[in-house]
């Protein structure tokens, strides 16, 4: 350990951190794909440990990223202050789509199944787009890539307004409660997962004071 | 508000690492050369006005109280200790007189970090974690003072055994040994004093100009050094940290806060880091505990080196004591936990004071560090 010291590291800390991130955003595609497939008719007691072991290694990459931000900002002083501040928001985020991932699969845990619903297809597709988004996001983040970012929070401004109006067209159908209150309960956790995403990706393109505003509908944002 | 995205906003330019090391390699000469002037400057001043400067020091807590306030003053243990090294070397300051002032210095260099803990004050327990972070090397470098003081007054144990290890490494006290580091730095130093030669001053002017000069130059070389150090090892320093520090033992921290220290040049740097660190709870006490010993002992290398650039065995003796008082701390205070503990109750109790009372912070360090050195220096010299 000690000799360490004197090994020059291959990479320095942000460096290091980025790595970390990418590793959360890896376990919360694979949460995400598990919890889904559970309550789209797929297996639930056999995944449920490795969602749950997943979930808390996200929630300790967490903390493990925090920490080393923290050792960074000590060492290093206020140069990279911005990209600190950044790296703590985002990490809170990316641990949220963990949780929201996790919400899913308790729904699945409770006995929902939609796997014989009439919108099954729709689900199935928008969870293949969510889970792909999930990945394009470290992509995005890995590559700093400012173009793909807005088009991906184009995107994403558009799933989140699909997302509210199937949650008000729940809210207001016949349907009984042990139908809709699921679906109603999915969507909104997949809309969650999206802002949480965009939240993300707003680094990319968004000064640190303006980050986070996409919970909110657009005329609200700055 | 911004326009610029947190990943590229404007980076402070930097140096290549290559020519940053050769800045540092440059301020060092520099620092050398200034220990050089310093010792010369107070050869060439008359016996009578550097008698009156420093009749007091002979009594050791004076002394103490001296390297303390000095160290306090300049905010670095770095250049104190160089400047007793260059008195020494110059005769100015005997050995046995040097001993307590290096201890005072010792004491004096905690004053950084009790400092920046005061920026903690608003938040109760992060400034608790934080003062007591800063003030666990106070206790620590304050018994070590109670113990070997008396000691060394008694018995002479660590400036004879610094003169057994001064005379393997460099020879006998008689007379200065062939420094390589003198006779590179003598001939900046000869430019010196020609200038001010030529410039017309002889004598005590002269000395004094090159008292001067020399402070000058210990002092900014040693603050550029620890600010270029500080960008070169940074990655360094911070795995490490990351690797070592909570996973590995005391002696690895240890270590550590050695091996850091004599990288940065500066152990205010070392504890420094670890202060917010432990205000934010990511490292305890008893981690930060071991870091803090090693950087005792790691700040002792510029001492040394310094030592080494005046050709003098008394220079290098007192250099030694400096790192031998250290060690002796660490050999008496930390491998018993009972007594290893000792420093950190005692750090976590006025901590837990001042956390209620932010006043007693103020005043502990108004009083540890200015009240009692100053009256002590004005009524015992």
């Amino acid at each position: 350990m000690v000799m360490s010291f004197f090994r020059r590291p291959e990479e320095g800390g942000l460096e290091q951190i980025d790595a970390q991130v990418q590793r959360m955003v890896n376990d919360a595609r694979h949460t995400f794909d598990l919890a889904m497939s559970a309550v789209t008719g797929g297996a639930v007691e056999t995944v449920a440990e490795e969602v749950r072991r997943t979930d808390r290694q996200i929630n300790l990459t967490e903390m493990e990223i925090r920490r080393a931000l923290l050792v960074h900002a000590s060492v290093h002083g206020a140069t990279d202050t911005p990209e600190v501040l950044v790296f703590m928001n985002m990490v809170k985020d990316l641990e949220r789509i963990g949780d929201y991932n996790k919400n899913i699969f308790d729904l699945a845990e409770e006995g929902v199944s939609l796997a014989g619903s009439p919108d099954l297809e729709e689900i199935l597709a928008l969870r293949d787009e969510v889970s792909s988004r999930i990945a394009l996001m470290g992509e995005i983040l890995a590559t700093r890539d400012e173009e793909r970012a807005r088009a991906y929070i184009s995107r994403g401004d558009e799933l989140r307004r699909g997302f509210d109006e199937k949650v008000r067209a729940l809210i207001h159908s016949t349907e009984p409660g042990v139908l809709a209150v699921p679906r109603a309960l999915l969507f909104r956790f997949l809309k969650r997962i999206s802002a949480h995403s965009l939240n993300v990706v707003s680094a990319v393109v968004m000064p640190v004071d303006q980050l986070d505003y996409f919970d909110e509908s657009e005329d609200t944002r700055l | 508000m911004t326009n610029e995205t947190a990943f590229d906003g404007p980076k402070p330019r930097t140096l290549p690492t290559s020519v940053r090391g050769l800045l540092v390699l440059a301020l060092l000469y520099m620092f050398l050369t200034g220990v050089n002037l310093l010792g010369g400057g107070f050869k060439t001043l008359g016996n009578d006005l550097v008698d009156g400067l420093f009749q007091g020091v002979s009594n050791p807590v004076a002394g103490l109280f001296v390297g303390l306030l000095a160290t306090v003053l300049v905010q670095s243990s770095s250049v104190s200790t160089s400047v007793i090294v260059g008195l020494v070397a110059s005769g100015v300051v005997s050995t046995s007189d040097a001993v307590p002032m290096i201890m005072g210095a010792n004491l004096g260099t905690t004053v950084t970090n009790t400092l920046a803990s005061l920026g903690h004050v608003r938040r109760d327990a992060e400034f608790r974690r934080a003062f007591a972070a800063a003030t666990v090397h106070d206790f620590f470098n304050i018994m070590a003072v109670v113990v070997f003081l008396p000691l060394e007054l008694a018995t002479g144990y660590l400036s004879s055994s610094a003169a057994w290890i001064t005379e393997r490494v460099v020879g006998s006290g008689g007379s200065d040994f062939k420094s390589p580091l003198k006779a590179a730095v003598k001939m900046p130093a000869n430019w010196v004093k020609d200038l001010l030669a030529s410039l017309g001053a002889h004598g005590d002017l002269k000395g004094g100009l090159m008292i001067a000069v020399g402070l000058v130059f210990i002092f900014v070389a040693l603050a550029f050094i620890t600010k270029n150090m500080r960008l070169l090892v940074a990655d360094r320093v911070e795995a490490a940290i990351n690797k070592a520090l909570g996973a590995g033992s005391g002696v690895v921290a240890m270590a550590l806060g050695l091996i850091i220290t004599v990288a940065v040049q500066s152990s205010s740097i070392t504890t420094a880091v670890m202060v917010p660190l432990a205000a934010s709870g990511v490292l305890t006490l008893g981690n930060i505990y071991p870091v803090t010993l090693g950087a005792n002992v790691g700040t002792t290398v510029t001492a040394l080196l310094a030592a080494l650039a005046t050709g003098s065995p008394a220079a290098v003796t007192v250099a030694v004591v400096h790192t031998l008082f250290n060690i002796s701390g660490i050999v008496v205070f930390y491998p018993l936990p009972a007594l290893r503990r000792i420093p950190l109750r005692l750090a976590e109790s006025l901590a837990a004071l001042a956390t209620e009372r932010r006043a007693v912070a103020v005043a502990y360090t108004l009083i540890m560090f200015v009240v009692i050195p100053l009256t002590g220096v004005l009524v015992l010299r």
